[in-house]
């Protein structure tokens, strides 16, 4: 009796254990300030991820977590094989989660920073990113983070290549708006970009 | 209640027995630097840690008895050990292997010309030819600018290292194109036919290259196709010369593009003044189909089919009779189709398969002769690739090639057909992640010559520090001798033995190269009134540097290229051992290229010289001992995006010889020696302009 008890209650704290695990590595990425501690962050998930071999969260936290860790370095290098990591890593939430509007909007921010190391040589990447986004938006019309890196890469695309200010101000409102409603799925499932759209938003003026 | 009691109890007891391990230690590089920011992983639970700036890490488990501890870090292969954990402290001093950076991996190098940000085999891309000023986005003008390639303007082709144009091939996805260039006017050089845009990079080996490619003496052009474009897309292009649009639809895993082009060259001969008096200008009229099929994860199959006609009809002088300017038409059909295959087997093993065919018809008038000529490639190729160890891989495949020639001269006919058939090993044999080893072989049979021929390829790099590289090459290369001289009779092989060395440093933004040869020509083609035999030889030497930056000026990239040649060769109806017409000492090229935001516009300028070229005076007492003056060219492109009908749109303007030098390639005598006749570029200067729509991406985010 005490062992099929305890091991109901193991079988509990398992999902508790995920909940409050993915809960810490999400404490950790707000209280991150630099690319160390964002690739910490990113460590951290991965471990999560080996031991969590069913769930999307885990990966698509530790490629997040590269993707800053790697926006925040200057060496272009070190910089493109953070990217290269996260987008492994993102691939690898597909493979746990197919059709994710979260995990398309994502890989779509990751290609438009890899096209960013080397834009004369890596245009393609600005299309890969475009269709990721694109797909993005077909699964989930309400995600605002969609909204988000689209109007964040038209920020930082200059006005020749059909980006730029002007054209980032409708979108990046379209976001801001978007992140008002938006509700998420769980405690731990994807929240973040609601004040990076209002600060952007905020330097169209 | 009984139970709930007693199980708390329980949990409260476990909780009280359950031993905590704490680890802790350190990690350092095979070569003992601390390693930071590594994750430090207890595999199948969430417990671990990254290591701190000293490479130190410390963490407790609740965990018990034997478990993997695994270590990985950024640039270093992933490692385990096997803990015992028992209640106290694990001390452990952890040593992780760097893994292999393909950036700072010795590669295969000499003779390849490696450009880029540095990857594997790179490249000239599309977007690279295209603002290549003076280039005119023609893929064989942009490699012009390389080291190792001459200026060239007469004739149609890359000159390389000494080399005649019909020495170096293009390969189009690893099959030979025979006829890659659009129709000639004599004594003028014309564009390739393809398009830069077909291509995600063109690869240019001045020498040494792989078993693979066979029938070339001098130098490789290999073009590799682009794969599945993104989405479905139109492309309008309108210019001074003509008009052209593509059709590109995405379907889920394939993609057909369908495009046609129409050039005539009229309206600019008009406003440009030409050294021929043209009837006809250059009018083309072209189109093409393609297909591209993800078959899988890695499969994918290709098919390229493309149509094209060309009419030209002029009047040019003729030196013997300056008062009757000869008459010369021509109007070429070129069909060509290329459709290959690759998918991997299993982890180890590829296949290639190909299949190529390519026709070029011309006919015309030549003053009142009548003369026809058709010119005929077809190729199968099958590759496999095995990879073995981290890095090596071993591929041996085989070829056949039919290939020929038919013409007439008012109705009188003669022609001869030929079938190549190779077959060739090599292995990329990794010693060390520092030393690399290619040693290569190719055999072919010719059913026209009746001989065989073993032609032995190595190649060698070392590498000497994170971004420098040492390499040498040794190669030997068979051709056949050109149609014209097979067309009378069966010849021997034309052999060339190259000897490459070769220095360079590739860092992200910048690359540095100096590379030394020297080559060994024999039974070159001669011809003895009328009579070609396979005695002729020659040799070449010399030296190229290369340097390009992307980093010193922001948006701007610029390279700079040196070649310095030294060849004679008794060759052709050469009388005695001389240096050719087509080979200037001293060739240099800048090139450079600058976005400006502000206006969203790049501009580029590209200028070239050449020191004099030899050419032949009856006049003088030795042979081609007379040199033109030097060749100077400042040409400038400039490319400004923007938006019409809210479609992302490319305003181009390329200018040849904005300065208006006066070049000379060399000079023809009449018969009796006492007139001369200057060849001349096609015009002084060049001008075209354009505009390039693409409608279905009017902006580059969605």
């Amino acid at each position: 009796m005490l062992v099929i008890f305890s091991f109901n209650s193991f079988a509990q704290t398992n999902n508790q254990k995920f909940q409050t695990g993915v809960k810490k590595g999400l404490d950790m990425l707000i209280a991150a300030q630099s690319s160390e501690d964002f690739l910490k962050t990113s460590n951290y998930f991965e471990r999560v991820a080996q031991a969590e071999t069913k769930e999307w969260l885990p990966p698509y936290y530790a490629a997040y977590g590269n993707l800053l860790a790697g926006l925040m370095i200057n060496d272009k290098a070190i910089q493109d094989q953070y990217f290269d990591k996260a987008l492994l890593e993102i691939d690898q939430a597909n493979l746990l989660s197919a059709e994710n509007s979260e995990i398309y909007a994502l890989k779509g921010y990751i290609q438009f920073m890899k096209m960013s190391v080397d834009p004369q040589a890596r245009l393609s990447f600005m299309a890969a990113s475009a269709t990721s986004l694109g797909k993005a938006k077909t699964l989930d019309p309400e995600n605002p983070r969609i909204y988000l890196i689209n109007g964040q890469n038209t920020f930082y695309t200059p006005e020749a290549f059909g980006g730029g200010k002007i054209k980032a101000k409708p979108i990046l409102e379209n976001a801001v708006a978007k992140f008002a409603i938006f509700r998420p799925a769980s405690e731990i499932a994807p929240t973040w970009g609601s004040e990076r759209a209002k600060a952007l938003l905020a330097q169209c003026n | 209640m009984k139970i709930l009691k007693l199980t708390s109890l329980f949990i409260f007891v476990f909780t009280l027995t359950q031993a905590q391990t704490k680890i802790s230690g350190i990690l350092k590089s095979s070569k003992g630097i601390r390693v930071a920011n590594a994750n430090i992983t207890l595999k199948n639970t969430y417990d671990g840690t990254s290591t701190d700036s000293l490479g130190r890490f410390v963490f407790s488990t609740t965990e018990t008895g034997l478990k993997t501890l695994q270590f990985s870090a950024l640039s270093f292969e992933t490692d385990s050990v096997t803990v015992d954990l028992k209640k106290g402290v694990i001390t452990l001093d952890l040593r992780i292997k760097p893994s292999v950076n393909l950036l700072e991996t010795v590669s295969i190098s000499a003779g390849y010309f490696i450009a880029g940000d540095g990857k594997k085999g790179a490249v000239l891309s599309a977007l690279d030819i295209a603002t290549t000023a003076g280039s005119n986005a023609d893929v064989f003008a942009a490699q012009q600018t390389l080291p190792g390639a001459q200026t060239s303007f007469s004739e149609s082709g890359l000159f390389v290292r000494g080399g005649s144009a019909s020495e170096t091939k293009t390969y189009f996805d690893g099959m030979l194109l025979k006829s890659p260039f659009n129709a000639t006017v004599p004594d003028q050089a014309s564009r390739g036919r393809l398009s830069a845009f077909l291509f995600k990079g063109t690869s240019f080996s001045a020498g040494g290259y792989s078993a693979q490619y066979g029938q070339a003496l001098s130098s490789a052009l290999i073009l590799e196709t682009t794969d599945l474009p993104e989405k479905t897309t139109t492309g309008i292009s309108v210019l001074s010369v003509g008009a052209g649009v593509d059709q590109n639809i995405r379907f889920k895993n394939s993609a057909l593009t369908i495009g046609a082009a129409y050039y005539n060259l009229k309206p600019t001969y008009r406003l440009i003044k030409q050294q021929n008096s043209y009837v006809k200008a250059p009018e083309q009229l072209s189109g093409s189909i393609q297909y591209k099929h993800k078959t899988s994860e890695t499969g994918m199959f290709k098919f390229y089919a493309t149509y094209g006609k060309t009419e030209i009809s002029l009047y040019r002088d003729d030196i013997n009779e300056p008062a009757v300017p000869q008459y010369f038409s021509n109007n070429n059909i070129n069909i060509y189709i290329n459709s290959t295959y690759k998918e991997y087997l299993n982890d180890k093993w590829k296949l290639d398969v190909g299949f190529a065919y390519n026709k070029d018809s011309d006919e015309g008038l030549f003053s009142t002769d009548n003369y026809t000529r058709n010119d005929a490639l077809t190729e199968g190729k099958a590759t496999l690739t095995n990879y073995f160890g981290q890095l090596s891989n071993f591929k041996f495949g085989a070829e056949t090639f039919n290939t020929g020639r038919t013409e007439s001269l008012n109705g009188q006919e003669r022609g001869y057909d030929d079938q190549i058939s190779a077959g060739f090993a090599e292995t990329d044999l990794f010693l060390t992640e520092k030393l690399v080893l290619r040693l290569g072989a190719r055999t072919e049979y010719s059913s026209y010559l009746e001989k065989y021929n073993l032609a032995p390829r190595t190649s060698l790099g070392l590498k000497t520090g994170i971004n420098s590289q040492v390499s040498f090459a040794y190669g030997r290369f068979y051709q056949n001798a050109e149609d014209e001289y097979l067309i009378i009779k069966r010849l021997d092989f034309e052999i060339a033995d190259h000897y490459i060395l070769k220095y360079e440093i590739n860092m992200h933004d910048r690359n540095f190269r100096i590379e030394g040869y020297y080559k060994d020509y024999n039974h070159l083609t001669k011809e003895n009134l009328g009579n070609p035999t396979n005695t002729g030889t020659g040799y070449a030497s010399g030296f190229e540097l290369f340097l390009r930056d992307k980093k010193t000026i922001k948006n701007g990239d610029f390279y700079i290229s040196y070649s310095f040649l030294d060849t004679k060769r008794n060759f052709r109806d050469f009388p005695t051992l001389a240096t050719p017409s087509f080979a200037a000492k001293h060739t240099a090229s800048v090139v450079y290229k600058q976005f400006i935001e502000k206006i969203q516009t790049q501009v580029g300028a590209t200028y070239t010289f050449a020191s004099g070229r030899p050419y032949v005076n009856p006049n003088s007492a030795v042979y081609l001992s007379d040199r033109t003056n030097n060749f100077n060219s400042l040409s400038l492109t400039v490319s400004h995006l923007t938006h019409i009908f809210k479609q992302f749109t490319v305003l181009y303007l390329n200018a040849n010889n904005v300065t208006g030098f006066n070049n000379v390639y060399g000079y023809q005598y009449s018969s009796d020696g006492s007139n001369r006749r200057a060849i001349l570029p096609s015009s002084k200067r060049n001008l075209v302009v354009g505009l390039l729509v693409t409608i279905g991406d009017n902006t580059f985010v969605i």
